[in-house]
């Protein structure tokens, strides 16, 4: 049966098996640091629908927000909080008003204040102005 | 008397986000740091635009990094610290206004300065740490520079003042995500705005409707993740393309770097120069040219102006 249910392709479905694994911390700090009601989400996908950035991303916005429900810790190692660029396209619309760019910036937070980082210096393109390397670093580093 | 009736219920539908009560033709700006180095012809073109309006823009003393993001998280008092000082800069001058220019600076000192307000320990802490500062009292209000066209300076008036007309230029006004979101910021509607189409009219231009107009142009992804700015930009630009601008029109100096950097420019397609709108408007109103910084652009739109005359 639990094999049968791993082969489904949807990830939250997946994900949901863990619920055993739910951890409360999590998802009181994810509350706290976004200061959203995330359980006010019932997962139209109105988000999702409208996100320029979805195409890049592992897990869709809608997703991400379903396992922080279900407490579900791995959601940190997801690239969508990265990949989001908090334009706020999703928060316009959502008609429950969450605001799901605060609930990607409280999951990329709980990664940077661990003291991850998104962002090397390395990397950086050369000729990138001081308003984007600013924004890059506020959003992406420690 | 026609642009009056024009604009009536515009005036009347934004009575209530726009609560601009006084009235002074002289106003402090933040610049920020685009306007002094990448986005000089945005601070020259407002300057000599507001002048030829009859307005003084003047640059608020001692201004420092408004942080250009604004923190979505509710326990990050000290990210709001860069506005808030700017914030205690304009209240110094007895000002209870500041005007932004730049769409970045603009929301995030809008924000912050809402966010202070909304709490009373929050603002206790922030002057707190801020111990060297006189304490911010609340009440500056921030404008960007096209509400102040809109809601005070007035299209007809603007119209009126307009030396040379744009007339036949076909410009996709460019929005991008901070003039208009979250909403309770936004200078205008989120979904359906008209102001910058507006401003282009009151010019004699033609403004071009693009479905992309508001959608992001990847931000500082272009430092993280380039490819995903690319993109991005290259779908808002063909879509302006198809709509048949020839030029586009913005008011974020990162979406202007984005849009002009990554534009995809293939043997069938040639660039659009994206300006911002105050060289338009200070164009229109019969400032020359060749002082509104159209050289600093890399993609420049004096071919298209030329073409009409303009420089």
């Amino acid at each position: 049966m639990a094999e049968r249910m791993l082969e489904n392709p949807s990830r939250v479905t997946r994900h949901a098996l863990r619920i055993s694994s739910a951890e409360p911390g999590f998802i009181r700090r994810v509350e706290e640091l976004s200061g959203e009601n995330l359980y006010a989400c019932y997962q139209c996908g109105k988000c999702a629908a409208g996100c320029l950035f979805a195409e890049h991303m592992d897990l869709l916005p809608n997703q991400v927000l379903r396992l922080v429900q279900l407490g579900d810790e791995s959601v940190l190692s997801s690239k969508a909080p990265w990949v989001c660029a908090s334009c706020l396209a999703c928060q316009v619309r959502c008609p429950k008003g969450v605001d799901i760019a605060r609930v990607m910036e409280a999951l990329r937070l709980l990664s940077l204040r661990r003291g991850e980082t998104a962002l090397w210096a390395k990397e950086i393109p050369a000729g990138v102005p001081q308003i984007a390397l600013v924004g890059a670093a506020r959003k992406l580093t420690p | 008397m026609p642009d009056d009736t024009r604009h009536a219920s515009r005036v009347t539908r934004h009575d209530t986000l726009s609560p601009i009560t006084h009235h002074s033709s002289r106003i402090p700006y933040f610049p920020g740091c685009a306007l002094k180095d990448q986005a000089r012809a945005f601070e020259r073109s407002a300057q000599l635009a507001m002048q030829a309006l009859g307005w003084e823009l003047f640059e608020l003393p001692r201004w420092n990094c408004c942080g250009t993001v604004y923190s979505l998280a509710s326990d990050d008092l000290m990210r709001h610290l860069g506005p808030v000082r700017n914030l205690v800069r304009a209240q110094e001058l007895g000002e209870g206004r500041l005007v932004a220019l730049c769409a970045m600076c603009y929301n995030t000192l809008a924000r912050s300065s809402r966010f202070v307000e909304a709490d009373p320990e929050r603002l206790r802490r922030i002057n707190a740490f801020m111990d060297e500062e006189p304490d911010y009292r609340g009440g500056v209000e921030v404008v960007h520079l096209l509400q102040l066209l809109r809601d005070e300076v007035g299209y007809g008036e603007i119209e009126a003042k307009v030396a040379r007309s744009l007339e036949g230029v076909r410009v996709a006004p460019y929005y991008g995500c901070m003039l208009l979101r979250p909403r309770e910021v936004g200078i205008d509607d989120p979904d359906s705005p008209e102001v910058m189409e507006e401003l282009l009219s009151s010019l004699g231009a033609e403004p071009v409707e693009f479905p992309q107009r508001a959608e992001c142009c990847g931000a500082y992804q272009a430092v993280s993740r380039p490819e995903i700015a690319r993109g991005r930009v290259q779908e808002i630009v063909s879509s302006a393309r198809r709509a048949g601008a020839e030029l586009i029109a913005t008011s974020c100096p990162l979406c202007q770097f984005n849009l002009e950097t990554h534009q995809n420019v293939t043997h069938h397609s040639s660039p659009i120069a994206v300006v911002y709108f105050t060289q338009l408007l200070a164009l229109a109103l019969g400032v020359p040219g060749d002082q509104l910084g159209f050289e600093l652009l890399r993609l420049d739109p004096r071919p298209v102006l030329s073409k009409k005359e303009l420089v």
